[in-house]
């Protein structure tokens, strides 16, 4: 991908290579931007990933924001979950992550959040992006332009939280190895060893600003790498991988098998749906019709969204909290109510080690209670202005199956479906297909050459 | 009605009201031009006490590092401790934070070159054309360098240099009463530390909080201390010193509380350089003669340039004169410390004359030639600046004339200095003779004269 047109402003923020499409005045804006969107009172909450050119963006995020009479508090490298829970905690008017998640050490990213730590409604973050575009920022006079304070103690802040849910002690007896991929999850991790006597040994832990030992993508694939292997030369219990600042999590079953990032959601959903109020699981129509399965094992329901966190975000909002059990996406990202619905690795492996725990099963004995299901995927280069054609072709084609077009088209049948939709953040066509029991391989052909037949 | 310039982006640098004006992104954008002219390396970034340094100076960092520079933050520091630290720690340059004696609402970026001199023109005009391009330099991930901090080698060093050039023990034995207003800039610390504790003086001190507001007008002259000058009286101080935000400029009261002529003060210091080293003196245009007296005094000659610390400095270097300043703005250019103004450099000249001769303040003071002076400006309008400046050429037809920097008007006995402010549409008097009737009939003439045009 050409760095230069990796550029993207959007709804969820600022993201793009640094130097070569993100620049300082980029960031600069936003931060202004953001200050002048936030109501009046209270500061705001900032962090970042260990990217070497987070320094950068932290400087401009600063001056922004005290540029716009805004205190800001910096927690330093830590996690954009740790900031979420800090926002709430100062009762702070927002919070800025500076970090690129899953993307590689050259990228990065602004991510925005609101009062309760929240994402950005859609509605807000177009607001943003208005104030944004039209770069009429609130610059206060001199007296009233805020200043920076820097906080050390929010991890184990937020630690008490996790720990007011989760019973740290109790997975001493586990053995767990964790690939941190030079990210904030080692931080955490390092301190939850420390705090609670637990001995989850750490790969890859040293914090790193420009090369990671591998893509930090939360996949099968990456888990494959240095993960799996190690599971039963170390005799592990499970194994966890995180992105650089740990908003999503893979696994490594104890034989060492990578499992897919399709399965982190529905066994957090088979855990969670039978424990609390909420039967409502919200994903995109990407990820795997194992959870219609598993959700309707406790009575639970599935409720399918376009692709992205926005629509994720903006379907929370349309239900009360307490009737929610779940929300996430087939990557790892997965957000639970009791830690007001933000995508947190380090939480989902807590409870994945709770449920191991409490079923007295290993990772791979719950695993392979689940149905087999074959999920492949596939992508195409992207020509723009004939996607609503290939559309209508895929949907005649396949039209007795149920279609829905509500990002792309998703057709569906008993124990198959198929999903194709443009990719928001790169310009390519995803094609997804999965089927109960074998991999769908014609189907899966069959789709890759239709679409091909329009790039 | 005079225009205000709220913003001004020009040779000088970048200047104005912070907020509306001076926007981070501005001074972000104008690092970051800085960055891609000095290169990447290390670049020294401090400030003085405003309430808008903190946040310009993340402002800044962003825009050096964005560019592939290392910052060093040296934090608050008077601008002759961050210059002498850029020259002395081989960085790439420096910025300092400052509108200098300007109100509150005002900063500015100093840009200063590897040897810790302030840009001259020709670094000026490269870098705001590098600016306008708009075309910076861009590190990527992996390009980017760190910040690191160093708030303590900056002073120790500046202190360091200073004291070579005079006696300490001589003035610690005196055990000096000094009083310091130090506006809460960023010499409050420093200042307070190098008269007390360096010196031995028997320090009082006023607005030396470098987290409070400016208590008073942030220029310091003779209309702007009397707080120094009651402070002087009720503690029966020998001397009173008094600053600007960012210390670079220095007033002097003595032991009655007068506070001297700052053209005097440098005189003062003119002599004691003079009896060390060998050497010329360089000041500007609008200085007053009582240079020339102490400089021929010494058998030395005196060097006059356009108004300016750049265009002292250079001529300085040009001229390796021994010491040179601004009489009017309280700068005193001590080359062997560093081509900058430094008041640091004006105390400890004075306290170790003083302790050298025993004398006071007023005492030595009262030895200088003496002159009178007198200040003002005037507005004009549009397209005028020409046949003002050609009618006062005709009106002094016997004067010799320097035109340097607006128009220079040497008489035998007196001279008047008359150039337009680059600021705001005004022409800057200054007349000076060795009567006070000389001076008031002069200026008034002259005032008359471009009242009649």
């Amino acid at each position: 991908m050409d760095a230069g047109g990796s550029l993207r402003i959007s709804h969820v923020g600022l993201r793009g290579v640094v130097g070569a499409a993100l620049t300082a005045g980029h960031v600069l804006d936003f931060a202004s931007a953001f200050g002048t969107f936030l109501e009046p009172g209270g500061a705001v909450v900032i962090g970042r990933d260990p990217r070497a050119s987070g320094l950068m963006l932290r400087e401009g995020v600063v001056a922004g924001l005290e540029a716009c009479g805004r205190d800001v508090v910096d927690l330093g490298i830590v996690p954009t979950p740790v900031i979420q829970h800090a926002i709430r905690r100062l009762d702070a008017a927002g919070g800025v992550s500076i970090g690129a998640s899953h993307n590689n050490a050259e990228w990065n990213a602004l991510k925005f959040l609101g009062r309760q730590g929240t994402y950005l409604s859609t509605a807000e973050a177009s607001e943003l992006l208005d104030i944004y575009h039209l770069k009429k920022f609130d610059f206060v006079e001199w007296r009233r332009i805020g200043k920076l304070r820097l906080e050390s103690g929010a991890i184990d802040s937020y630690l008490d939280e996790l720990a007011s849910v989760y019973d740290f002690t109790s997975l001493r007896s586990f053995r767990v190895v964790v690939d941190c991929c030079n990210g904030t999850s080692s931080l955490i991790l390092r301190r939850v060893n420390e705090r609670f006597g637990t001995e989850f040994i750490l790969i890859n832990e040293k914090i790193e600003g420009v090369r990671f030992a591998h893509e930090p993508s939360t996949t099968r694939d990456a888990v494959a790498l240095q993960l799996a292997p190690l599971m039963k030369p170390l005799s592990a219990d499970a194994g966890f991988l995180f992105d650089v600042d740990s908003d999503r999590v893979a696994l490594a079953a104890e034989d060492g098998t990578p499992v897919s990032e399709e399965l982190v959601l529905p066994m957090l959903a088979d855990y969670l749906l039978p424990r609390g109020p909420g039967k409502l699981v919200i994903t995109n129509l990407s990820s795997t019709a194992l959870l219609e399965e598993v959700a309707a094992r406790h009575g639970g329901r599935v409720v399918r969204v376009p692709v992205g966190r926005q629509a994720a975000i903006d379907a929370l909002s349309g239900y009360r909290p307490e009737q929610i059990a779940l929300a996430g996406e087939g990557t790892g990202a997965v957000m639970m109510p009791q830690f007001r619905f933000v995508y947190d690795g380090i939480a989902s492996m807590l409870a994945i080690l709770a449920m191991m725990r409490e079923h007295g099963q290993s990772l791979g004995g719950i695993l392979a209670a689940y149905p087999r299901y074959h999920i492949l995927k596939g992508q195409v280069p992207l020509v723009t202005q004939r996607v609503p054609a290939l559309l209508m072709e895929l949907q005649e084609r396949y039209r007795d199956g149920r279609a829905n077009v509500v990002d792309g088209l998703r057709v569906d049948w008993p124990g198959r479906w198929f999903h194709v939709r443009v990719s928001q953040t790169e310009p390519i066509v995803r094609v997804i297909c999965e089927q109960r029991g074998e991999p769908p391989r014609d189907l899966f052909e069959a789709l890759m050459e239709l679409v091909r037949s329009y790039a | 009605m005079p225009r205000e310039h709220l913003l001004k982006i020009g040779v000088s640098g970048i200047r104005g009201v912070v907020g509306e004006f001076l926007t981070p992104s501005l001074a972000c954008a104008f690092a970051q031009a800085f960055a891609t002219y000095v290169g990447a390396g290390r670049v020294v970034v401090g400030r003085d006490t405003r309430a808008s340094g903190e946040m310009l100076q993340h402002a800044v960092t962003c825009g050096l590092l964005a560019a592939g520079c290392e910052v060093v933050d040296v934090g608050i520091l008077p601008t002759p401790t961050i210059q002498i630290y850029v020259g002395a720690s081989h960085a790439r340059g420096g910025i300092a934070l400052t509108a200098s004696h300007n109100p509150s609402e005002y900063n500015a970026l100093k840009l200063f070159n590897p040897q810790g001199l302030f840009f001259n023109n020709y670094e000026r005009s490269e870098l705001l054309d590098l600016y306008h391009q708009s075309d910076f330099r861009r590190a990527v991930n992996a390009e980017m360098r760190r910040v690191s901090r160093d708030y303590e080698t900056p002073p120790r060093l500046h202190i360091e240099r200073v004291l070579r050039h005079v006696d300490v023990e001589r003035i610690r034995r005196r055990r000096f009463r000094v009083a310091l207003d130090a506006v809460n800039g960023a010499g409050s610390l420093v200042t307070s530390a190098f008269l007390r504790d360096t010196l031995g003086c028997e320090l009082y001190a006023i607005s030396v909080d470098p987290t409070k507001p400016f208590p008073r007008v942030a220029e310091p002259r003779p209309d702007t201390l009397g707080d120094l000058a009651e402070l002087v009286r009720a503690n029966a101080c020998e001397i009173g010193i008094g600053q600007d935000p960012d210390g670079d400029r220095l007033a002097v009261a003595d032991e009655t509380g007068r506070v001297l002529d700052n053209d005097d003060v440098l005189a003062l210091a003119v002599d004691v350089a003079l009896r060390r080293l060998p050497g010329d003196v360089v000041v500007n245009l609008t200085t007053s003669a009582v240079i020339d007296d102490v400089a021929s005094a010494h058998g030395r000659r005196v060097f006059r340039t356009p108004v300016g610390e750049a265009n002292v400095v250079e001529m300085m270097r040009a001229t390796k004169a021994a010491i040179g300043g601004e009489g009017s703005n309280g700068g005193i250019i001590f080359p062997a410390v560093h081509l900058c103004r430094d008041s640091y450099t004006g105390m400890a000249f004075l306290l170790d004359r003083m302790a050298e001769t025993g004398e006071s303040v007023s005492a030595l003071a009262g030895r200088l030639p003496r002159f009178y002076r007198k200040l003002g400006t005037v507005a004009y309008g549009h397209g005028r600046l020409g046949s003002l400046m050609q009618a006062l050429e005709e009106a002094f037809p016997d004067a010799q004339t320097d035109r340097s920097d607006g128009l220079k008007l040497l008489l035998p006995e007196s001279w008047i200095h008359v150039r337009a402010s680059n600021t705001e549409p005004l022409l800057r008097l200054a007349a000076e003779a060795r009567t006070e009737a000389q001076v008031e009939e002069l200026y008034g003439r002259v005032l008359r004269l471009f009242e009649s045009e």
